[in-house]
């Protein structure tokens, strides 16, 4: 494999281990059709770390020492350094908090060409097929890179991580990495009153046709009954009801729970963009022509007044009937 | 879709736009439909939030030149936002407190008002800190201007003013943030019984003023509507407005000015009640077929809205045509006479204004309501509301229906039309 | 070592700029599909300024007005002419000028060919003390436009800033959004700060008095001529990724139907299984 290809993946560690998108990242790295060779760039990392990349499709790993915690000026400089050292062929990050800051500020110091949010990824000869929604999700775009390294940012939970045999090369790089100019005062994490709906196996979220925001306590009580989180749509963000984190859609979060259900969401095509890996999705609306109905497997048409408060009473009486 | 503006926004200027943003970014927040709803069912007074919000947008009295605190807005900008404000309230009440009453009228008192009057009156009220507006009709009528019975007699530099003052609106809010009335009043011994009259500035805290109690109408709930008397109500000489023996003119004057706004409001409650009913025409289905593929219904919507454009045609029209009176009269005060334009032919396309655009508004919310059935008589939707509230625009206010038909025939048909 | 960035800023601290970089965008919740052609509807979809840009540009009125009287808020935007219009809007709203970069040269941008064009504009306008910009554009959301512009002027950049804490000696402090909640990142200036909205952020509506002020303020174009080079660096040439395809999306799914509160039985029983 002297001729391989280096497709490389940057590895994106939190307090809790590996983010997901990175390895969901190695899997379709793995599953391109070019003579490949997967390589994960790590900054840091113990053991368990390099283990688990080599267990989910990393078949070279950069271990980058030397860089102390996240910093967008010193991360920025030690990966062109390495990206110019070594020349890969494709360099992907995920779409995160991170990756969106990040890759650019890479992409821009080397003069190379970024796509952002892919959602999905394909090879055309050499060259990178990066696809991507534009316009809010209402169209679809298929963009390539003129400059080598080929990058891309893609988006959390379109790919699926998987497992694979071998072990993994591992090559230690020792950078002196420059002092940063920034300085971390303090780190706040969200309230936990929201249970974040990436994780939820059932979505519930609220639209427009919510008129309070009180209303959204009855979502509260009919996640609680199924076991779920609740979601909403970009107006109700814009509204101060919800915070940014719910925020289902183009602009806010990409989801693929089990079930989703949207009440009163009327189903942009940006909120759609946000869904449509759900496995099953019910929608609750008093239009019987909203356009969430055109993506939806089961679509309720009434009063979600009448029809949350019912399927809490239902859901109650199921339970009932088991116990 | 459903596009009552037309090609409206098209032809706005930037700041035509920008403006129309503004207003309808506010509204959204602070006078949305469910707030409309809730201010007309709860009676006045009209929430002192909306006054201040508004004026701090500057859209009160934003024709009074900026030497006098103004915007130096031109009448075709503010009888396009008279339309807005009418489209955002329906009910009328924002358009008839704000628009006419504060701005119409408001003008008009700057344009005569003392420095004194002004700053302690007309300033704070561009401001929406109180309100000013007019005092006109009597308990014996209102329509017949030069038969009024109140009085004014000259007592060193003070006037003494007597008589009473009905259908007046806004009082109980004048009373509750300060401000005052112009009332006309008969002074002089003339000849002919419309040059004894003259026009004072009152304040509303003025000693011997006694408000008499509201009366309850059937749709402009959310702004007062009630009267005062006055007993011996003394006020300085420089409260006079303008000249002595002027006071018809200048009230005809005022008249005009507000009667423009409330013709421009009204068109926006059309624009509003074609627009709710639009998209629920569009939306449900009766016998497998949208409401809005029966002729029964879009034949009756598509006359509603030719009557639009041309209403609002009209109202710009006017508007042009005061913007050039004024320019040729002069401003802030009057230097000079208008040459383009008699103000008679003014007041009839004023009255055509004033005769047919509430009307329209009315009768388009009376059909809107058939087209919904029943929901349409709740106040899920906003077109109740308008059809009681525009009624008051119909029934009088700035003189009703048969006045402007007078004015009309009088301009059109000749003299010998005239029943006075 | 690395490409040579367009060159430092000068750290002046009073009487310096603050750059707002705007975009104007279609209002995507508008965007129709036409369900014949499949193609985008763009007619009589209303052009907004980009929400993000405006929380931005509402933030360096309040830093001018909070931290540093003497400095100017200049709206920055690349686009056609009628982007003028956002730029008005931002007049209005509170900045001192506008610059419009409007060249057919500058047209078919990708990120880096609108970073570049930005950072042109931004190095001509002289000092400035900080640069601001939305998180992203509602029409691309590519959210790369702002650092990318701050790495080819050599200038550090502050993502996804909710609120500026502090602004003295040379450092900013900003709280910004994060990937688990928020951190508090302190930075030297100049810096490029890119913002993002808080819900509780009520913009500032200009009035009337605002709106004719705004006929008073400067507002010039620039040309490919004024930024200086040649055609190559800008627009579709300038850019390093290409559009290859573009279609609509197809996620229709084929629905059952339920109505009123009657199907929530049949429609609870539909969902055994998950729930």
């Amino acid at each position: 494999m002297t001729d391989a290809k280096e497709i490389w993946v940057f590895v994106e560690l939190t307090s809790a281990g590996i983010r997901q998108v990175s390895l969901q990242l190695l899997a379709k790295a793995r599953a391109l059709e070019i003579n490949n060779r997967v390589a994960a760039l790590v900054p840091g990392g113990n053991e368990d770390v390099l283990k688990e990349l080599s267990k989910h499709g990393a078949e070279k790993i950069y271990v980058v020492e030397g860089l102390d915690g996240y910093k967008l000026d010193t991360y920025t400089e030690v990966i062109a350094e390495c990206i110019k050292k070594y020349n890969p062929h494709i360099v992907l990050f995920g779409a995160t908090h991170i990756g969106r800051e990040l890759a650019p500020s890479v992409a821009s110091s080397l003069r190379l060409g970024l796509t952002a949010d892919c959602t999905d990824l394909s090879m055309q000869v050499d060259n990178l097929i990066q696809t991507r929604p534009a316009f809010g999700g209402n169209i679809i775009a298929d963009i390539s890179c003129k400059t080598f390294p080929q990058m891309a940012t893609v988006r959390p939970n379109v790919f699926s991580a998987k497992e694979f045999d071998g072990e993994a090369e591992i090559i230690r790089e020792k950078v002196n990495a420059p002092k940063s100019i920034f300085e971390v005062i303090e780190e706040i994490k969200a309230q936990g009153e929201h249970r974040s709906i990436e994780d939820a196996r059932i979505v519930i979220s609220g639209g427009r046709g919510l008129k309070r925001k009180e209303d959204f306590e009855m979502l509260e009580m009919l996640a609680s009954s199924l076991g779920g989180a609740v979601g909403c749509s970009r107006p109700i963000v814009e509204k101060g009801w919800m915070p940014k984190s719910a925020q289902v859609g183009q602009s806010g979060k990409t989801i693929s729970p089990d079930l989703y259900i949207a009440i009163g969401v009327s189903g942009s095509v940006q909120h759609q963009a946000g869904i449509k890996s759900a496995k099953k999705i019910v929608a609750i609306n008093s239009d019987p022509n909203a356009p969430i109905f055109d993506i939806a497997d089961y679509a309720l048409v009434g009063d979600l007044y009448e029809i949350v408060p019912a399927m809490i009473e239902e859901l109650k009486g199921e339970k009932n009937d088991r116990a | 879709m459903v596009n009552v503006w037309g090609e409206y926004d098209r032809e706005m200027s930037e700041e035509q736009k920008l403006l129309k943003e503004s207003l309808l970014s506010w509204a959204e927040k602070n006078l949305n439909a469910e707030r409309v709803i809730k201010m007309n069912q709860q009676g006045y007074p009209f929430p002192g939030d909306v006054i201040k919000g508004l004026a701090d947008l500057g859209i009160i009295m934003g024709v009074v030149p900026p030497e006098h605190g103004g915007a130096g807005l031109s009448w075709r900008d503010q009888a396009l936002i008279a339309d807005i404000i009418g489209y955002i309230d329906p009910s009328i009440a924002t358009a008839a407190g704000l628009m006419a009453v504060e701005t119409g009228w408001g003008f008009t008192i700057d344009r005569y008002a003392s420095e004194e009057v002004r700053e302690k009156y007309v300033k704070p009220a561009i401001e929406g800190k109180k309100i000013i507006g007019i005092a006109s009709t009597e308990p014996q009528g209102g329509s017949d201007v030069a038969g009024i019975r109140s009085t004014g007699r000259k007592e060193g530099d003070e006037w003494i003013l007597n008589g009473e003052k009905t259908f007046i609106s806004g009082v109980y809010e004048c009373k509750e943030m300060g401000g005052g009335y112009w009332v006309i009043a008969r002074t002089e011994k003339a000849d002919k019984p419309h040059k004894e009259l003259t026009s004072f500035f009152v304040p509303i805290d003025s000693e011997g003023l006694e408000i008499t109690e509201a009366y309850r109408d059937a749709g402009r709930g959310s702004l007062s509507t009630a009267g005062f008397v006055m007993h011996d109500v003394r006020v300085h000489e420089s409260y006079i407005l303008g000249e002595r023996g002027k006071g018809f003119y200048q009230t005809m004057e005022g008249f005009d000015n507000a009667r423009l706004l409330i013709g421009a409001s009204a068109c926006g409650v059309t624009r509003r009640v074609l627009e709710e009913a639009g998209k629920y025409v569009s939306e449900r289905e009766i016998f497998g077929h949208k409401l809005a593929q029966y002729e029964g219904i879009s034949f009756e919507f598509a006359d509603f809205y030719a009557n639009l454009e041309m209403l609002k045609c009209t109202y710009q029209h006017v508007a042009d045509m005061q913007d050039i009176r004024y320019k040729e009269e002069g401003m802030p005060v009057r230097t000079g006479r208008a040459k383009t334009y008699k103000p008679q032919e003014i007041a009839k396309w004023i009255a055509i204004l004033k005769w047919k655009a509430p009307h329209l508004a009315k009768d388009a919310a009376d059909r809107a309501m058939h087209w919904l059935g029943a929901a349409g008589y709740t106040d899920e939707y906003i077109l109740e509301t308008a059809w009681r509230g525009v009624m008051s625009y119909c029934v009088g206010a700035e003189g009703g229906e048969n006045i402007q038909k007078i004015v009309i025939a009088r301009e059109s048909l000749g003299d010998v039309a005239k029943p006075y | 070592m690395l490409q040579n960035p367009i060159e430092h800023l000068s750290v002046e601290q009073k009487n310096s700029k603050i750059i707002v970089c705007i975009k104007q965008v279609p209002d995507t919740q508008e965007i129709k599909i036409d369900p014949e052609t499949g193609t985008l509807i763009r007619e009589g979809v209303p052009s907004i300024l980009n929400p993000f840009d405006e929380y931005a540009l509402n933030l360096a009125i309040e830093i001018r007005d909070r931290f540093r009287n003497n400095s100017e808020v200049v709206a920055l935007s690349m686009g056609p002419s009628q982007a003028a219009e956002a730029l008005r809007k931002c007049l209005a709203i509170g900045a001192d000028s506008a610059i419009l970069l409007s060249d057919r040269a500058f047209a078919g941008a990708d990120t880096y060919a609108t970073s570049y064009t930005l950072a042109k504009a931004i190095k001509k306008l002289g000092p400035a003390s900080l640069i601001l910009c939305g998180y992203e554009a509602l029409d691309g959301n590519t959210a790369q436009v702002g650092p990318e512009t701050a790495r080819l002027l050599g200038l550090p950049a502050i993502c996804y800033v909710e609120r500026v804490e502090a602004l003295d000696g040379g450092e900013i402090t900003c709280k910004r959004e994060s990937e688990e909640g928020y951190e508090l990142l302190k930075s030297p200036v100049p810096a490029l700060i890119t913002c993002m909205t808080t819900s509780s952020f009520e913009p500032k509506l200009p009035g009337v008095r605002e709106i004719m002020a705004a006929r008073r303020k400067k507002l010039e174009v620039w040309s490919l001529e004024d930024l200086g080079g040649s055609k190559d660096e800008y627009g579709l040439r300038g850019s390093l990724t290409r559009v290859t395809k573009t279609y609509t999306p197809d996620i229709k799914r084929k629905g059952v139907r339920f109505e009123g509160k009657e199907g929530v039985k049949e429609l609870i029983s539909a969902l055994r299984g998950i729930i």
